[in-house]
């Protein structure tokens, strides 16, 4: 109420005919003191401040962690100090040209103009021919979210990505020349995957916005890393993605702490929307992790968007393709990929025209698969090129379907499962719970993730015992497994690895041991919906009942993993031998029935024999799955 | 460097438009069909997803190197047009596609002509791309002369 009288009093102050001067940039730090814009969320947005202490005395801390983004020192912990410097340099006289705070920070200088009511003649002309120029090229009416999907084969893609694109109003224009925003870490060349992980988690590089045209992130994305795109329209309107685009400008080469899980790509998308329309709450449920598919559906379900694009990678593209060949022929389509004289054979002439059609797009398609990430090769570049010349001349007769999109990633179960069970474990009853807090196992309901992809980090499984005995049953801080099947076309390693605490039996109980275990192996299809594998394991296990605590092992995993409708059949065998003599063999069958996005039931049979005793446990759990 | 590189993307076709310089073979523009990806680059892009790699993709940028548009092609132009030689060549052989749409737009050609634009390279594929090793040049001043020769089209000739 004081407040609102406030307002009042100084909007009538402001308004006085009777008053001779115009209104001087210390009138308007009083308004703006008097309207505490300093505390607005629309200031704290802007400044990407985040709040501390109480709500009485808030104090604040931004995230940016650049020099160059303040024009007050001390500006990154005082939003106060930071607005009214911010006020005294849109009326300042200096610096000319692209430095004044006018050019650098249009998107403060709008919000401030608006919220008090200054008239651009007010304030110094000022000439921004770098952010015209931008401004130009950079055409920006609507906004559409891009998620480029999981990718194992880099621990910075598993869980996908988020960007923006900004798309012109024109509908027929070209979206490969739209501009994609892209929040990504400044990582030194040089830097391998593994220690990105590391450095990212940390915090150990900065990150930046960069814009660049669309095609390239579909080169990237599509092409280089066979990933497929999903493009979710937004409905910001004009004036909201231009306040987007204004605030992006003043993002040009601001350095952010860049870290993996929480202030991640995904999270810095969601500010960026936030910017664009003041009032949404993106941000705020993810305070400790932003799994970007957790953002894309907190975007949509704050009425950002509805729809949605599949963009098919390279490789999707190419499978599509092949489903409409017969079996017979796949091994003629790779003879014609490494040789164009196929063409000449019988086999070839002997399809009707829209068939050899088929034939010649997919030997091209496959080439040029194979060669993503080779250097030029003449002689490979020779057969494209005729293959390409053969496309041509049949292009009258090749029909072109579009590829059957797979289950969108938003309505994927929940990234989130908590779990509860009943089992038994060698006459013992227990009660068993748990908590993984990302992503997805081989066994779950498959729709909306990647095929053969199990992602999970922070596994959490406790057990209370009919003896009252509670206890830690295990904890897989890292457990990813890729199994992809192997064909005439596709050659892909299937590998594992798994980090955390478990229990193994050993000198008369179950102990808890840490371990490290991978592998690598191949998988084949044996059906529709059913492959099996068998991987080569080497694991290091710290194991209080060892004479050495540390001891290597070497093993054998192998397996089926069948889905059927709603269910999946895991059955798996596996051993390893201990330096030390010791040896393990365990026999699993998991069984799943996912009800639907939100629950699933399974039924878990293990059977485990050790040197000294052998034991057998069997569980049934009900799942239920959320987003964060 | 690493400054340089991220503020000369942000900025890169803004550059673009106002170099002047013409293109030198920095550019990329002697770019050959199926150029491919060198090994090191492609590993850098994998390893770093979601990194800033930028323009280094190709080992080649749309303006950071002194490259340049003429009047004809906007959008970053002619290095645009070697960046995507590889999947503009398979769109002028089917007779459409996404990177045909792109370059049509880049020559500044309405939505209604495109068509025209695709029917004309389509026809012509062999004398846009003659043999494995055409470069973008060749490939953007045979299709500016495609253009001006073609009745529909010669009203966006330069």
């Amino acid at each position: 109420m004081k407040r609102i009288l406030t307002i009042a009093v100084v909007g009538l102050v402001l308004s006085n005919p009777a008053q001779a001067q115009p209104p001087q940039p210390d009138d308007y730090l009083h308004q703006a003191q008097a309207l505490q814009l300093a505390h607005d969320p629309v200031w704290l947005n802007l400044l990407h401040y985040d709040r501390h202490g109480s709500p009485d005395a808030p104090r604040y801390s931004s995230q940016v962690d650049d020099p160059r983004f303040f024009l007050a020192s001390g500006g990154q912990n005082d939003s106060a100090a930071e607005l009214k410097a911010t006020v005294q340099a849109l009326f300042a006289r200096g610096p000319d040209g692209n430095e004044h705070a006018q050019c650098r920070f249009p998107a403060r200088a709008a919000w401030l103009q608006e919220k008090l009511g200054f008239a651009p003649s007010e304030l110094p002309s000022i000439a921004c021919p770098e952010f015209d120029q931008w401004r130009a090229i950079v055409k920006a009416e609507r906004v559409t979210l891009i998620f480029p999907s999981y990718y194992l084969n880099s621990p910075s893609s598993m869980f996908g990505h988020t960007l923006l694109r900004l798309d012109p109003a024109d509908e027929t224009h070209s979206e490969w020349l739209s501009w994609a925003v892209n929040f990504g870490a400044e990582v030194v060349p040089g830097d391998n995957s593994i220690f990105y992980a590391f450095k990212g988690l940390t915090g150990g590089y900065p990150g930046r916005f960069n814009v660049e045209q669309y095609y390239r992130k579909i080169q990237e994305y599509n092409r280089d890393e066979n990933r497929d795109i999903w493009e979710y329209p937004l409905n910001l309107n004009s004036v909201e993605t231009e306040r987007m685009v204004l605030h992006l400008w003043e993002l040009k080469e601001i350095d952010f702490d860049y870290y993996f899980f929480d202030e991640n790509c995904s999270y810095r998308v969601m500010e960026l929307l936030e910017v664009a329309r003041p009032g949404l709450k993106l941000t705020e449920r993810f305070d400790n992790t932003a799994i970007p598919i957790d953002t894309v559906r907190g975007a949509l379900d704050n009425g950002l968007g509805s729809g949605r694009v599949y963009r098919p990678s390279k490789a999707s593209e190419l499978k599509d393709r092949l489903r409409h060949i017969p079996d017979y022929l796949h091994p003629r389509i790779i003879a014609l990929s490494h040789d164009s004289e196929e063409m000449e054979q019988a086999w070839f002439r002997a399809l009707d025209a829209p068939m050899q059609a088929r034939v010649i797009e997919a030997a091209y398609k496959y080439l040029r698969y194979r060669q993503v990430g080779q250097a030029r090769d003449a002689a490979a570049a020779k057969t494209s090129f005729t293959l390409l010349k053969a496309l041509r001349a049949h292009a009258d007769a090749l029909t072109r379907e579009d590829v059957i999109a797979p289950g969108p990633p938003d309505l994927g179960h929940g990234s989130r499962r908590l779990s509860i069970g009943l089992g038994q474990a060698e006459e013992l009853d227990y009660l068993d719970f748990g908590l993984r807090l990302s992503l997805h196992s081989l066994e779950e309901r498959q729709y909306g993730f990647l095929q053969g992809a199990q992602i999970n980090l922070g596994n959490f499984e406790g057990r209370l015992d009919e003896d009252g005995h509670l206890r830690l049953q295990r904890i897989d801080l890292i457990d990813i497994f890729s199994l992809s099947p192997r064909n005439g076309f596709f050659k892909p390693l299937s590998w594992k690895i798994i980090t955390g605490l478990e229990r193994e039996w050993i000198g008369g109980r179950e102990r808890q041991v840490a371990h490290v275990t991978g592998g690598a192996g191949y998988a084949t299809a044996i059906a529709p919906g059913a492959q099996i594998f068998a991987l080569a394991m080497a694991r290091l296990e710290h194991n209080s009942q060892f004479a050495h605590e540390l001891e290597p092992a070497a093993g054998l995993h192998s397996g089926l993993l069948w889905h059927f409708d709603q269910h999946t059949a895991r059955l798996e065998l596996g051993g390893e031998k201990f330096a030390n003599g010791v040896s393990r063999r365990r026999l699993s069958y998991r069984h799943s029935l996912a009800l639907n996005a939100s629950h699933a039931l399974s039924l878990g049979l293990e059977r485990h024999w050790g040197d000294e005793r052998h034991a057998t446990r069997a569980t049934l759990r009900y799942h239920y799955y959320y987003a964060p | 460097m690493k400054k340089l590189i991220t503020g000369a993307v942000l900025l890169g076709a803004a550059s673009t438009a106002s170099a002047v310089a013409p293109g030198g073979p920095n550019c990329g523009w002697g770019n050959m069909l199926f150029s491919g990806q060198s090994g090191i680059v492609y590993h850098f892009l994998a390893s770093t997803t979601n990194g800033t790699s930028g323009n280094a993709t190709f080992g080649m940028t749309s303006g950071t190197n002194g490259c340049s548009t003429d009047g004809t092609l906007t959008y970053g132009g002619k290095a645009m047009v070697s960046a995507m030689l590889d999947e503009f060549s398979e769109d002028v052989a089917r007779g459409e596609g996404d990177a045909l749409t792109a370059v049509a737009v880049a020559f500044g050609i309405e939505a209604d002509d495109r068509a025209t634009f695709a029917r004309v390279t389509h026809e012509n594929f062999e004398l846009i791309f003659p043999s494995a090793e055409v470069t973008a040049d060749h490939v953007i001043a045979s299709l500016e002369s495609l253009i001006k020769a073609d009745p529909q089209l010669a009203k966006y000739a330069a």
